[in-house]
């Protein structure tokens, strides 16, 4: 057994990653727990050293410094603005009247919107969330 | 339980005013770097200072405001399969996540940086950056904000067992 998962670690991660992420529970703690488990299942193996878990403050730290990442707080504003404003709304309109008649019409606004607001997702289109409450 | 659901309203009431208070820092952080864009290119002047005062800002606004992104459920989920569940079994998910996705993992994150914070505390750490700012307010930063996702990890948790029990 221990045999079996020392050699193939890496696509057992990999197939509990997709369990995981299956399961609903927010993207990012998701990822993380496998990170931490696989760990620490490395670590009973003796495939990786326990010291190794010091470098997390640092992977931290690196997305904090990371100076591409600045342009999110752009993108953030921009998306308030939008949003608020309603222009991303009467942009999505316009664009479904413009193509609305054609075949495949509601596929136009997406990549327009998308552009114009350079985001990947007009909010008027998101899916629901499961459980929207606090 | 009643102690339990007002110390969750408590940790919902800190997180709203951590969160509301910090996405105001977006706005500053657009300004500041707008300006100083301004200011190098219109003026040829800048510093490493300003440029640094940016990424502190920015990561206060996505650090102090995880447990607030939690608390509103904004956090990416994969729902293809959940979203067919019932309420009951999505509940069930969360309370499995939090405990043994999101508390850990913060827990851990918290515990390892806080010595990394006092260690640049004590040391009064400087940015290698000619006119770098001194960096402990951005180590702070960390376990400040696992502290945050904790602590609504926890009032998650007390309001997803209260709908449980709910008849």
């Amino acid at each position: 057994m221990a045999a079996f998962i020392v050699a193939n670690i890496a696509p057992l991660m990999f197939a509990a990653m997709v369990v995981f992420l299956l399961l609903g529970y927010p993207v990012a703690f998701s990822l993380a727990a496998n990170g931490i488990l696989f760990a620490l299942v490395g670590i009973e193996l003796g495939l990786l050293d326990a010291s190794l878990f010091q470098a997390l403050p640092q992977r931290v730290w690196a997305v904090m410094s990371n100076e591409t990442l600045l342009a999110v707080p752009f993108f953030t504003l921009m998306g308030l603005i939008l949003e608020r404003s309603g222009m991303a709304e009467d942009l999505l309109d316009t664009i479904g009247q413009l193509f609305g008649r054609l075949h495949g019409g509601l596929a136009w606004p997406t990549p327009w919107c998308s552009s114009a607001r350079c985001s990947p997702r007009p909010p008027a289109w998101s899916p629901p969330r499961s459980s929207r409450w606090a | 339980m009643s102690f339990l659901l007002s110390l969750s309203r408590l940790i919902d009431a800190i997180t709203e005013r951590v969160g509301r208070a910090a996405r105001w820092l977006i706005l500053l952080t657009v300004l500041i770097s707008a300006g100083n864009a301004l200011a190098r290119y219109a003026f040829n002047a800048s510093s490493n200072a300003w440029l640094e005062i940016q990424w502190y800002l920015f990561a206060a606004v996505f650090l102090l405001c995880a447990g607030y992104a939690l608390k509103h459920n904004q956090h990416v989920r994969v729902d293809v399969l959940s979203s067919r569940l019932s309420r009951r079994a999505q509940t069930w998910i969360d309370i499995f996540g939090t405990l043994f996705f999101l508390l850990p993992m913060a827990l851990l994150i918290l515990v390892l940086s806080w010595p990394v914070f006092v260690d640049s505390w004590r040391s009064g750490e400087v940015s290698s950056n000619a006119n770098g700012l001194v960096l402990w307010p951005a180590r702070a930063l960390v376990p400040a904000g696992f502290a945050l996702l904790v602590l609504q990890g926890l009032a998650e948790l007390i309001k997803r067992i209260a709908l449980l029990r709910e008849p």
